[in-house]
């Protein structure tokens, strides 16, 4: 029997999601919700095989398994909360961040556990090969006990931004992409949180474009988590993380990963070194793994990660960040 | 290989993009998003055996088209474009405020683009909210673009649809745009070409829908590595030889650098099916020899 899937927003991620659930042979998109009238009658006419809802009311009764939401964050926490409370479907992937804050996020965990299903944020990078392999090589010991840890996520998305409509539009920097290295930080560190923490506006009126947090992990390991969405020479975003540990260096990024022993040797893994082939690829195949996660999850019964208790710890890092950063400030 | 084997001087690098690093991007310096010496890169690839370039149609890239052309003899350069430029897109909608933002801008560019047929298919399927109209608006306003920007010396041999479009459309099932794309370059005398990244998906596709891959062009990357080769480097060839009818260009035969010019020569060579190669460089030595070497061993 096919996974019944419906999808909301019909963005460019929803359109992305969309093709990679589309190429599955077990998963049926059912329905799509979209709230702009302008976007829904055009998508009618472009996949008008797909049924394109005004709300997620329209979804009841389809007998849904699982929805993905890939609309902007501000609209995950009472999307997430709808498909709960009036049971709309089992199953919850929603792109990151979780919720805009830990409030809300921890309303969301409660929502889910109560529910029962798979819950699933979309923190992509877990799923590309070169992270995964640097997981790998931190987890096996090679390169002995972290020391300290220097982590970015830079971008040039809007460096000569003549306005900061969109900027702001975003939210922050450290929520928008600051999250992701964030995620990856916790993912291969464990639990950390924040001991100072810088955020500037480079473009003026209130945008929050660049941001420095120093954090401690629960094992004592210092680290600098830097983001920043004007940054000169990223024309593809970046997220980096380089591992100071007793034998070596290990650093990586979405291209490669780099081990530097203190004996002097050297390895680099490309991504070609990697095996990162998928059955279908659109967007990068971290996506597509991350998609075939959520599904294998929702036909075994299993958990899928990151969960949402899992993607919370972001939030929770950003918001204590956040706070840190208005209290130097003023 | 045959001596009728195109080759074509890329563009990925002109956009400071470099799929092996971005680091390996960073250190190529500004230089390379220069139009004046990126044209001066095109020139000397043309000098020693390219025949024609592969770009993706960016304001960058037509600037460096229309530096390249001046001077040239006409109809010297085959043109081989991708439409629409996503990666462009997709930050054009996160500064304009996502996809309505961004179909308003397009929209009003095609307006200002003064190209009446591509106007009044605009103004049709606004009318009557109908995607294919808007695709050939689209379409219209990217070809008068490249036209005005390459002169006579340019020839726009074909159009490719860009990979994400066309693999959303394959999972989606929009056989409608490969049908209007087809259908419109066939009348503009252009022909039609896919870019894709699951060429046994795609063309598994086109086989149920009925659409002939003898009359368009395909393009796709092929490397020993089986780099971006999806599903895989063995699938992929196996497709390629099941259709000899197609006119397909290979690129990331490099695999974005992580092979040499002499690895890939040895796998072109053992695929005669392919009828063309698109290579990017970014120096002006590796220009001159890379395109030397190939247009002697291939």
């Amino acid at each position: 029997m096919k996974t019944k899937i419906a999808i909301v927003g019909l963005g460019k991620m929803g359109l992305m999601h969309a093709s990679i659930m589309g190429m599955m042979n077990d998963v049926e998109i059912t329905a799509i919700c979209e709230k702009n009238g302008l976007i829904r009658r055009f998508g009618e006419k472009v996949i008008p095989h797909i049924k394109i809802l005004e709300n997620l009311d329209g979804f009841r009764g389809m007998g849904l398994d699982a929805i993905l939401i890939t609309t902007p964050p501000a609209s995950h926490y009472p999307i997430i909360k709808t498909i709960y409370e009036k049971v709309v479907a089992r199953h919850v992937f929603t792109e990151k961040p979780l919720a805009i804050n830990y409030q809300q996020a921890k309303e969301l965990i409660g929502l889910a556990e109560k529910n029962g299903g798979v819950n699933m944020v979309g923190y992509q990078r877990r799923f590309s090969v070169t992270f995964k392999k640097a997981k790998q090589i931190l987890e096996s010991g090679d390169i002995g006990n972290p020391i300290s840890f220097q982590g970015h996520a830079y971008s040039a998305d809007f460096l000569g931004a003549k306005t900061t409509k969109q900027a702001i539009g975003r939210g922050g920097v450290i929520e928008d992409s600051g999250c992701h290295v964030i995620d990856i930080a916790l993912w291969m560190l464990g639990d950390m949180k924040p001991i100072k923490a810088s955020v500037k506006s480079l473009l003026g009126s209130g945008s929050e474009d660049e941001a420095s947090i120093l954090v401690i992990t629960n094992k004592g390991i210092k680290g600098e988590l830097n983001s920043s969405w004007c940054k000169e020479g990223y024309r593809l975003p970046d997220i980096c993380l380089s591992i100071t540990a007793e034998k070596g260096i290990l650093t990586v990024n979405e291209d490669r990963v780099q081990l530097e022993l203190n004996d002097g040797k050297s390895t680099v893994w490309y991504k070609h070194d990697l095996n990162d082939t998928v059955p279908f690829f659109i967007g990068g195949s971290e996506y597509q793994r991350q998609g075939e996660m959520f599904i294998r999850a929702i036909r075994e019964g299993q958990k899928a990660y990151p969960d949402f208790l899992t993607a919370a710890k972001v939030n929770q890092l950003v918001d204590a960040a956040n706070q840190l950063a208005k209290g130097a400030a003023q | 290989m045959t001596n009728k084997r195109l080759l074509l001087v890329g563009d990925n690098p002109f956009h400071g993009i470099s799929h092996l690093s971005q680091e390996r991007a960073i250190a190529r310096g500004k230089n390379l998003t220069d139009p004046a010496y990126a044209a001066g890169l095109v020139n000397i690839a043309l000098d020693n055996g390219a025949g024609g370039f592969m770009f993706s149609v960016s304001n960058t890239t037509l600037s460096i088209l229309k530096s390249a052309c001046r001077g040239r003899k006409p109809g010297s350069i085959r043109l081989y474009a991708i439409v629409p430029y996503v990666f462009e897109f997709v930050r054009m909608a996160v500064t304009e405020g996502g996809i309505l933002g961004l179909v308003k801008k397009v929209g009003a560019d095609i307006i200002t683009s003064v190209n009446i047929r591509a106007v009044s298919h605009g103004m049709k399927g606004v009318i009557t909210n109908d995607p294919s109209s808007l695709l050939k608006a689209y379409l219209l306003y990217e070809e008068t673009r490249i036209r005005r920007a390459a002169g006579k010396a340019g020839e726009i041999s074909c159009i490719f649809l860009h990979e994400v479009l066309t693999d959303m459309a394959i999972s989606l099932d929009m056989e409608w745009l490969f049908r209007t794309h087809i259908e419109l370059m066939q009348k503009l005398g252009i022909k039609p070409g896919i870019h894709t990244h699951n060429l046994p998906s795609l063309v598994k596709k086109f086989r149920k829908w009925g659409i002939d891959t003898g009359k368009i062009t395909l393009t796709t990357q092929f490397n020993s590595l089986g780099f971006g080769m999806t599903p895989s480097r063995e699938e992929c060839e196996v497709v390629l030889k099941d259709i000899p009818e197609t006119e397909f260009i290979a690129y990331g035969v490099l695999a974005s650098g992580y092979l040499t010019l002499l690895d890939a020569v040895n796998y072109l060579n053992s695929l005669p099916q392919l009828t063309g190669v698109a290579i990017g460089v970014s120096k002006e030595k590796h220009a001159e020899e890379s395109f030397k070497i190939l247009s002697k061993i291939i």
